[in-house]
């Protein structure tokens, strides 16, 4: 990490926690998705949250219900 | 006369706007006097830009090898383009030993180029907001029920 120059360098620390940036990204697509449809500036910071918790949700809830998919049900379908 | 009506009615292509807005995302609004709007999306295409270099460093934008990615990334403007162009002079001429520590790997390399495509990617819906954009439409602060309470 020491020996890491930024920007030059891929940053592969982040390979174990890779999928945590799911945040920043969904928080940056608000950003400009609701910076586009919001008319009221006083509830903008408020949609970008909401929206950034939404799509978070989804997608965890779209993995878990993968997960469950792959761990669980094509075992008992596999079963003779 | 109905139709040349409804013409005299729409709003006109923002040609100019489109095209500044490409060189860098969001000042097609600020052009149009969208200050407000068009800040808010110069820091969000900056921002996915910004982490995506410093996740997949400059590999992250390759024309050559990543050239279907490149297509959606450089809907980000010049500013990608440039970082490629880094990419190509700094990093593509490397012998592979040397290559290695500079080029993403996995997840790295991945998140990095998505990043940067989800930018160019918004920035495209961006442009196609601009095309009927109207001047008056900046996102605008509200009085609410308190503020109007106040003296």
């Amino acid at each position: 990490m020491l020996g890491w120059t930024p920007f030059l360098e891929p940053m592969n620390a982040m390979q174990s926690w890779w999928y945590l940036l799911l945040i920043p990204l969904v928080f940056g697509i608000a950003v400009i998705y609701r910076a586009l449809r919001e008319e009221d500036y006083a509830r903008y910071w408020q949609s970008v949250i909401l929206m950034t918790v939404q799509i978070v949700l989804g997608i965890v809830g779209i993995a878990i219900a993968l997960g469950v998919f792959v761990q669980w049900v094509i075992p008992l379908l596999n079963q003779p | 006369m109905a139709n040349n009506h409804n013409n005299a009615n729409k709003p006109p292509l923002n040609i100019a706007a489109i095209i500044i807005g490409w060189i860098l995302p969001g000042l097609g609004h600020v052009s149009l006097g969208q200050q407000r709007r068009g800040f808010l999306v110069m820091g969000g295409v900056l921002f996915l830009v910004v982490c995506g270099v410093l996740i997949g460093g400059i590999d992250a934008v390759d024309h050559k090898n990543d050239g279907l990615w490149f297509i959606a990334q450089v809907w980000c403007g010049p500013i990608v383009v440039g970082v490629d162009v880094l990419n190509q002079a700094l990093i593509a001429p490397l012998p592979v030993a040397e290559k290695v520590t500079r080029v993403g790997l996995s997840h790295a390399n991945e998140i990095g180029t998505l990043f940067i495509a989800m930018a160019g990617l918004m920035n495209f819906v961006v442009l196609l907001d601009l095309i009927q954009a109207v001047n008056s439409e900046d996102l605008v602060r509200r009085r609410t029920t308190r503020d109007r309470r106040a003296p």
